[in-house]
């Protein structure tokens, strides 16, 4: 068990000790750039007559008044006869 | 002429004593008679003097009391139907009446209860009415209707039928113009009846041809031209459904408008594809009927509680119903000519009539005061009773430009929706040649002739024109 202790604090000293040393950090000179391989990807996109789908166009059909009998006419009748 | 004219105040005295002596009558029977009968005999008497309208309240006294009605009774009831109409039995409530069978009171109970929307309660009743009897005119008439509601067609025809069929025999029976004209009343409105069952079948054909029988003259015939015009709506002339309602703007019928008659042209233009024609038809329907409905909604609401405003309005001199609301005067003409009003009007002037003959009477006791009491207030329930019918008429009439303003929105959307797809089918209405008006575009029969319209309108001619409008719908398929 004491070995372990020993060991462990032997481990963790060397550890420190290698945190002290000065790190360099080194960048690029110069860096080149070829223009001529470069590419527009996609394009300006609008529809056109053979994009554009034809369809019917939806129809809402709404109630016109029908006649499709004489309820109210024939009431009023007999009210209006006594 | 002298002779004439004696003959006339003999017959007005020996008049005046008979209704003298009944009263006389009537009055003795009031003091001495202590029988459970006392109320018939005392009515009997007064209907015999021609004092109708004070007879009621002895008349429904006794029947509040009694189950049994004798013959003399019966005829005195019959009496007091034909000449008070369904004032008659006024103060009796309809299970009261139920326990009697004879035809007057079944007339009046059945058509109590139609007029409450209990129709089978009222066919009942009214079946107790013999065939051949004369009241059986108007109970066919009204079983009719409530077979027409339940539509059971065949059997509202077989009634309609035998109802017109009736009416003829009486109208040729009847001496009195009067009577006459109400019998003819009643065997047109049988016969439009017939012609609206086939329109409610599909049969528009058959429809126009009872439209037919019916004589320029007559009081429907104004009315029928709307049910003329649907027919041949139906039957897709839209022609001449444009012609029947146009008329209505002729100046014989200018007290006659129906807001459905402006809607059934615009929709005949529609049907034509003559979308503008139809948009001018929508917009002037706005224009016209918005602030006529305005102004009758404010006279309505400040008046709606009085008893009287609207009879006073009837009794106005024309002058001073036009500075109120020139409206009105057309309005109060149409009601004019409805049967029931007249009938009213009617009653309103004979117990009128009786009240000042009653105060003519030289011995004054208990029972002629007793009398015009019950007098006075029959008339103020009469007066009250036509002020609330002319008020009504005129909220059904709102009703009514309110109920087709919704059609007619309807119809602009659908105008709005067409036009916005001719823009995008780029069928510029300008690129058409539009014919309009000519003689190849109208459907004629053998019967139908053919004149110009030259901007007047003929009477003779009434009821018989047609547009000349090419439909723009077949242009648009052959584009």
């Amino acid at each position: 068990m004491k070995l372990l202790f020993l060991s462990i604090f032997i481990f963790s000293f060397s550890l420190r000790s290698e945190d002290k040393k000065n790190t360099v950090y080194k960048y690029k000179d110069y860096e080149v750039i070829d223009l001529g391989s470069m590419e527009v990807k996609g394009q300006i996109i609008a529809p056109g007559d053979l994009t554009v789908n034809e369809r019917e166009r939806r129809v809402f059909k709404r109630s016109l008044l029908e006649k499709e009998n004489f309820d109210f006419e024939n009431k009023r009748e007999i009210e209006n006869l006594r | 002429m002298k002779l004439l004219k004696t003959l006339i105040i003999l017959t007005t005295l020996s008049f005046s004593q008979s209704g003298q002596t009944s009263a006389k009558a009537a009055f003795e029977i009031y003091q001495k008679d202590k029988s459970s009968i006392k109320n018939k005999k005392i009515a009997h008497e007064l209907i015999d003097g021609q004092y109708y309208f004070s007879a009621i309240a002895f008349i429904n006294n006794y029947l509040r009391e009694h189950n049994e009605i004798d013959s003399d009774l019966e005829n005195d009831i019959e009496t007091l139907v034909i000449k008070t109409g369904t004032m008659a039995v006024l103060n009796l409530e309809e299970n009261r009446l139920e326990n009697f069978s004879i035809p007057s009171i079944s007339l009046v109970l059945g058509t109590r209860l139609f007029n409450k929307g209990l129709n089978e309660k009222a066919y009942a009743i009214l079946s107790k009415i013999p065939e051949g009897h004369k009241f059986s005119i108007e109970a066919n008439l009204i079983k009719g209707t409530i077979k027409n509601l339940e539509r059971k067609h065949i059997e509202a025809l077989n009634l309609y039928e035998a109802c017109a069929k009736k009416a003829d025999q009486q109208e040729n029976l009847s001496e009195g113009d009067k009577l006459k004209r109400y019998y003819s009343y009643l065997k047109e409105t049988c016969i439009i009846r017939q012609a609206r069952i086939k329109i409610e079948d599909k049969k528009y054909e058959e429809a126009l041809e009872f439209y037919e029988q019916i004589d320029k003259r007559s009081y429907k015939w104004p009315y029928i031209l709307m049910d003329k015009a649907w027919a041949n709506y139906y039957l897709k002339d839209y022609n001449r459904a444009l012609g029947l309602t146009v008329t209505y703007k002729s100046p014989l019928l200018e007290s006659y408008f129906f807001p459905e008659a402006e809607v059934l042209m615009a929709l005949s233009y529609y049907n034509l594809c003559l979308w503008d024609d139809s948009l001018k038809v929508v917009d002037h329907f706005y224009d016209y009927y918005q602030p006529k409905a305005d102004a009758l909604k404010e006279i309505l609401g400040q008046n709606k509680k009085s008893d009287t405003y609207f009879l006073d309005l009837y009794y106005a001199d024309p002058k001073a119903r036009e500075n109120l609301n020139p409206f009105i005067r057309n309005l109060i003409t149409q009601t004019k000519k409805q049967v029931k009003f007249n009938l009213d009007l009617a009653s309103l002037k004979a117990a009128k009539d009786e009240l000042a003959l009653i105060k003519k009477l030289k011995t004054k006791n208990e029972f002629t005061i007793h009398l015009e009491a019950n007098l006075e207030s029959t008339i103020s329930f009469i007066s009250a009773k036509i002020n609330f019918y002319i008020k009504k008429e005129i909220f059904a009439f709102i009703n009514e430009i309110h109920k087709h303003s919704y059609s007619m929105f309807n119809l602009k959307l659908e105008l709005l929706s067409k036009k916005r797809e001719e823009i995008y089918n780029t069928k510029s209405e300008q690129n058409r040649v539009r014919e309009r008006g000519s003689e190849q575009n109208v459907n004629r029969k053998n019967n139908q002739y053919f004149f110009d319209f030259n901007g007047s309108f003929w009477a003779d001619e009434l009821g018989d024109y047609s547009f000349g409008l090419k439909s723009q719908c077949s242009q648009k398929t052959e584009e």
